[in-house]
């Protein structure tokens, strides 16, 4: 397949501080790029770049095969944007929202009315198109914005945390729909969010930290780096109960104690446990052996949790 | 063209939304139309019969500062509408016309026509209460003045564009637009003759947009030809610039090559925005 968007060697700095360090990456037509890391990255830094808003200090971004710095109009024509924030019309009506989209991205006259109707069919708000966006809820206000971006029929949808402040149900179904979208249209979608059950559904993930990507690949073939089960465990007393892991375990660094709780990596958690429960003297308080979740291969990288590096 | 056309729609629709703003922008002229109507001409009259003795008695001071209070009406209305700008940033909206393809001088000239409408709107509204302040002014030169009237208000929406690009907060804007808008009504000759005035006053009205504006609002309304020359030469009809008489012609040349530059600035600093 070829490449939708392509990032090569992308740099920007301000006075001081280098926020993004060089940067190079692929994004393949009709995948979903899940793009993770902590606040203060660079994620926000290199998807203004990548989306005309934020001229980069050097290195070069190709969408849809046209240069981002270069022919500006036609990147921006190729993609939808859903910000975090609303970026809608509060005083106009759904119905007007969606009409300015058409003009500013120049949809056909005699298209518009089909394309309305079917984004706010997609998106379930057909019996408000003709309300004041002021009074929407914020979930519903979240679909409209959904709806906007995919009026003009983007190859790119750039997602950038679109499921904040939604409830499960309309998470859930939002998920659906852009899973559906993927399938239909072979939409290309670049992704971020900190849910990392969400980021799963990614064909691959970049996990950005500090300026730099230091890691790409799909789900399951990061989480199988880093080889085998979880077994997290608190006891009565940690310190003893880590010392006697560590003689357990030989030289193998592969445990780390995050606040009251040791955690640590076995190829085989079946024939592990037994050993484990009779060297430990202390008494086990709380255990739990599980398959390693992205949240895993993301402390394993950055050396911390993502809830605690995005502050949530 | 489309994108002009979409930016300018979506101002003046929330313009006729907006209760409150529409409601204040219909009372506000006519508070200073019977402010300054009202309150100064009896002093303003008074003078120019003691000061000329034929013919002095006239003059009729609201047929002097009526053109001069449209042209403040568009001013005004034309520099805070540029507020906006400010507003879409804070709200978010700026983003998404940002990022769509819409060229960035679309972008500005599409700004400066939504303001620049609304203030020809309210000026035309001044223009209603004509008969109820038993004024006449040739209907044909009424019809000619609101296009005019049009483009002066783009180079003010400009200005007021320009500022909204750099300052970042409402109030910050209000601030400053307030300390603006105070010299440019007042050394503009729209409320009083401009003559006499010590040098560096003189700089600043030569720079001023709003007094080329004002002197084609006049010279087009108020029968120039008709008027006694003293009358003329009192009320500052006869604008001069560097010992030049300044026609209406260059006058109108003066706005629309201010209004060009201001759409080039605006454009550029669109370019440079990443809301």
């Amino acid at each position: 397949m070829a490449a939708m968007i392509e990032v090569q060697d992308l740099k920007k700095s301000y006075k001081e501080t280098e926020a993004v360090k060089g940067i190079s990456f692929e994004v393949e037509e009709g995948e979903i790029f899940g793009f993770l890391g902590p606040n203060g990255a660079g994620k926000s830094t290199t998807i203004n770049m990548i989306c005309t808003m934020l001229k980069p200090t050097s290195g070069s971004i190709v969408i849809n095969g046209f240069n981002a710095n270069k022919e500006k109009n036609d990147v921006r024509a190729s993609i939808g944007l859903i910000f975090q924030e609303n970026t809608l019309d509060e005083k106009l009506t759904a119905n007007e929202n969606l009409k300015l989209h058409c003009r500013f991205y120049n949809v056909p006259k005699n298209d518009r009315e089909r394309r309305i109707q079917e984004v706010l069919h997609i998106v379930d708000l057909n019996d408000v198109r003709y309300k004041k966006v002021e009074t929407f809820s914020g979930g519903m206000q979240r679909r409209l914005e959904i709806a906007r971006g995919l009026l003009h029929y983007p190859r790119v949808l750039f997602l950038d945390e679109p499921t904040v402040g939604l409830d499960p149900q309309t998470r859930a179904h939002l998920w659906e729909y852009i899973l559906k979208l993927k399938k239909e249209q072979g939409i290309t979608m670049f992704l971020t969010t900190h849910y990392l059950d969400e980021a799963e559904i990614s064909d691959r993930i970049a996990i950005m930290d500090q300026g730099g990507i230091i890691a790409v690949d799909s789900p399951e073939e990061l989480k199988r780096q880093l080889g085998g089960d979880i077994i997290e465990l608190s006891t009565s007393d940690n310190a003893q109960a880590e010392a006697e892991v560590q003689a357990l375990l030989g030289e193998s660094d592969e445990f780390t104690i995050n606040d009251e709780l040791i955690r640590l990596q076995v190829e085989n958690s079946d024939a592990f446990i037994s050993e484990l429960i009779e060297a430990l003297s202390v008494t086990i308080t709380k255990l739990n052996i599980r398959k390693p979740t992205l949240n895993d291969v993301f402390l394993a990288f950055t050396g911390r949790d993502i809830g605690e590096a995005t502050g949530t | 063209m489309e994108g002009i056309l979409a930016i300018w729609q979506r101002d003046i629709t929330k313009f006729f939304r907006d209760k409150a703003r529409l409601f204040g922008s219909f009372t506000m002229p006519i508070l200073f139309l019977l402010i300054f109507g009202g309150g100064m001409s009896g002093t303003m009259e008074s003078m120019m019969a003691g000061q000329l003795p034929e013919g002095g008695s006239d003059f009729n001071y609201i047929e002097f500062v009526f053109p001069g209070i449209v042209a403040m009406t568009l001013l005004m209305t034309s520099v805070f509408s540029a507020l906006s700008i400010i507003e879409d940033k804070d709200f978010g909206y700026m983003k998404e016309i940002l990022v769509s393809p819409v060229s960035r001088v679309s972008i500005a000239v599409g700004k400066m026509f939504g303001a620049a409408t609304i203030a020809t709107i309210q000026g035309i509204m001044l223009f209603a209460l004509i008969p109820l302040l038993g004024l006449s002014y040739d209907f044909m030169s009424i019809l000619q003045v609101i296009p005019f009237m049009f483009l002066l208000a783009c180079a003010l929406s400009g200005l007021g564009l320009l500022f909204a690009s750099v300052i970042r907060s409402t109030q910050g804007f209000q601030m400053i637009v307030n300390i603006l808008v105070l010299p440019m009504v007042f050394l503009s000759g729209a409320l009083f003759p401009i003559n006499n005035l010590p040098t560096w006053m003189e700089a600043v009205v030569t720079v001023n947009p709003v007094t080329y504006g004002v002197h084609v609002m006049k010279n087009v309304m108020v029968d120039v030809e008709n008027t006694p020359t003293q009358i003329v030469e009192a009320m500052g009809l006869n604008l001069t610039v560097f010992n030049q008489e300044v026609t209406v012609l260059g006058a109108v040349l003066f706005i629309a090559g201010f209004t060009l530059v201001l759409i080039l600035l605006a454009t550029q600093s669109f370019k440079r925005a990443n809301a």
